[in-house]
């Protein structure tokens, strides 16, 4: 007599994930507004300073938003251009609700480059895939950004400048 | 498989295996040396469903990052359905989507996560509503799966349910010990890593991460209070069950033996709550009050209200600017007074539960600061009927 022993089956405890697509929007030649987002963290100002005196915006709209939570309406609004430059994602609540705000502004129709530190970019990268927008534009600045003099984010901000330059020209 | 002819013309027709058509005499043939297997069509004679092995399913979740580290329970169907009785919405009905991947929360994905965390089939009415108060936006889950933050989700039961599933709310109610408290919070954490795709490291980038991510459930003690527990002071009736899901750090203790009154009590606890290294010193928010029942007899006793004590926490728990405005996101000046920060909004940021044994011990536990509200929800049936009893829930 043969007796079969079957272990019985177990359940995957992983979830299926919704599909989404969002619609990346194209960076027009020509430039007329551009919005500089800041959102709180230590040393974002500075890099959105070198941002702003290297590549000679005229104007541009600053706007400031929570780290780890999402911009208001109000925010969000104010932030629409022809280009916006969120920074700063190096940390977990704060990367993501940056790249979220950004996809609400391209679905709203404006383009974004969003700056995240080396160390969080790949999450960057897989949240934006999670919510359908897989293109988002993320440019990289070597992490640690926060707690460092002036001088030195001034430096990995100047390497930021060629990565911002690409994608714009 | 051919199946053997099963019917004679004329003649009664033998008996027959269903499973392989086998004829029921060709089994019983006595001493028949070619008659080792009792069918020589099928794979095997009989077949034994044996569960799986504990330790071999566990090391296999492990190394595909699908548990929180300890071992699971195996979540067969046959446990999963019992699980699902324990709820009037069908098996693939969504109950959230949960960042960072966005999961599809059905019920039985939590159900599957609630297995393996070892919970009873009857905490699934809770466990499926704390899973929906997190996906509510003001929760910000989001932030709080994703944060470097340590912060955990803090499960607090109210109403006739705790009672009924014995949720502790007394003598070492934050663990360890009783098996809704581990249990509910694990299994809410396991359906973050696995549904959600917080995995530490990876969806969850917490710097160090925290005990309390393990599991951070309790029942307030409703009976030892000397105030309308925090259920009914949120609006909802007491013979309703409700859990408050909150974004909180693991509990800090507040040892005070000696206070005879409120005020000096309540000192002890604003001394142990108002730190500059919390997420409240630089963006205010929600901060976790757990009182032992002896000590919110001396405050009660000294003729302080719920809503007395909350005012003075909120007015008292003060840090120096320039100690809070070191945290990741920049103190935002309207929350500035004379050189010093609140470390909550507003007296009703102050959530004040009582809870625990004996001993003069309180825990506070500061939220996730601005970016993180708690969300309160009745355990409801499908029509929006508050249950009375978890088993409400059961399919008829």
């Amino acid at each position: 007599m043969k007796v079969k022993i079957i272990e019985r089956e177990v359940l995957n405890p992983l979830a299926d994930t919704e599909a989404l697509e969002v619609e990346i929007n194209p960076i027009p030649e020509k430039i007329d507004s551009i919005s500089l987002v800041d959102n709180t963290k230590p040393n974002a100002d500075v890099l959105l300073d070198t941002i702003r005196e290297n590549l000679k915006f005229k104007n541009p709209i600053n706007v400031r938003k929570p780290a780890g939570a999402p911009g208001t309406d109000e925010q969000i609004k104010q932030a629409q251009a022809d280009l916006s430059i969120l920074a700063l994602g190096d940390c977990g609540s704060c990367t993501t609700w940056l790249i979220l705000d950004a996809i609400k502004l391209e679905k709203q129709g404006t383009p974004t480059i969003s700056v995240c530190s080396d160390i969080f970019a790949p999450f960057a990268r897989e949240l934006a895939e999670s919510y359908g927008a897989g293109g988002l534009r993320i440019v990289e600045v070597e992490h640690p950004l926060a707690g460092q003099s002036r001088k030195s984010i001034e430096n990995k901000g100047q390497k930021l400048i060629n990565q911002i330059k690409s994608i714009i020209d | 498989m051919a199946k053997k002819d099963t019917k004679k013309k004329g003649t009664e027709a033998p008996k027959v295996n269903e499973n392989c058509g086998c004829l029921i005499d060709e089994f019983i043939v006595e001493n028949s040396p070619d008659k080792e297997r009792l069918c020589s069509i099928q794979e095997a004679d009989f077949e034994v469903f044996t569960d799986p092995d504990a330790e071999k399913v566990s090391n296999e979740f492990y190394i595909k990052n699908q548990t929180d580290g300890l071992p699971i329970i195996p979540p067969t169907r046959s446990r999963v359905d019992k699980f699902l009785k324990y709820s009037d919405l069908k098996p693939e009905e969504i109950i959230a989507i949960l960042p960072p991947k966005r999961g599809k929360t059905t019920l039985e994905k939590v159900a599957i996560n609630a297995v393996m965390a070892g919970c009873l089939s009857n905490f699934m009415p809770v466990v499926q509503h704390a899973v929906k108060a997190v996906s509510q936006e003001k929760f910000n889950l989001p932030g709080i799966n994703a944060t470097t933050h340590p912060i955990s989700i803090c499960a607090i039961v109210n109403g006739p349910v705790s009672t009924e599933l014995a949720i502790n709310s007394g003598a070492g109610c934050l663990g360890p010990g009783n098996i809704a408290n581990a249990t509910i919070g694990r299994a809410l954490r396991l359906s973050m890593i696995n549904i959600a795709g917080a995995v530490p490291g990876i969806g969850d980038h917490a710097t160090m991460g925290s005990p309390a991510k393990y599991s951070f459930c309790f029942a307030e003690a409703e009976s030892e209070s000397p105030w309308e527990p925090l259920h009914v002071e949120i609006g909802y009736k007491s013979d309703v069950s409700t859990v408050t899901m909150m974004a909180a750090e693991a509990p800090q203790n507040v040892n005070d033996h000696r206070s005879t009154k409120a005020e000096d009590l309540l000192d002890t606890i604003i001394h142990t709550a108002a730190v500059a290294g919390c997420n409240n010193s630089h963006v205010p928010g929600e901060l976790l009050i757990i009182m032992g029942p002896e000590h919110a007899k001396t405050v009660y006793d000294d003729g302080w209200t719920k809503d007395d004590v909350k005012k003075y926490i909120h007015e008292k728990a003060i840090v120096p600017v320039e100690l809070g405005d070191r945290g990741g996101r920049k103190l935002d000046e309207k929350w500035i007074i004379e050189g010093m920060v609140k470390i909550t909004r507003s007296p009703e940021d102050v959530v004040l539960v009582v809870a625990g044994g004996p001993g003069r011990h309180s825990m506070v536990a500061p939220g996730f600061g601005t970016s993180s509200e708690s969300v309160t929800l009745p355990l409801t049936l499908k029509d929006g009927t508050a249950a009375k009893s978890v088993d409400d829930f059961k399919k008829r």
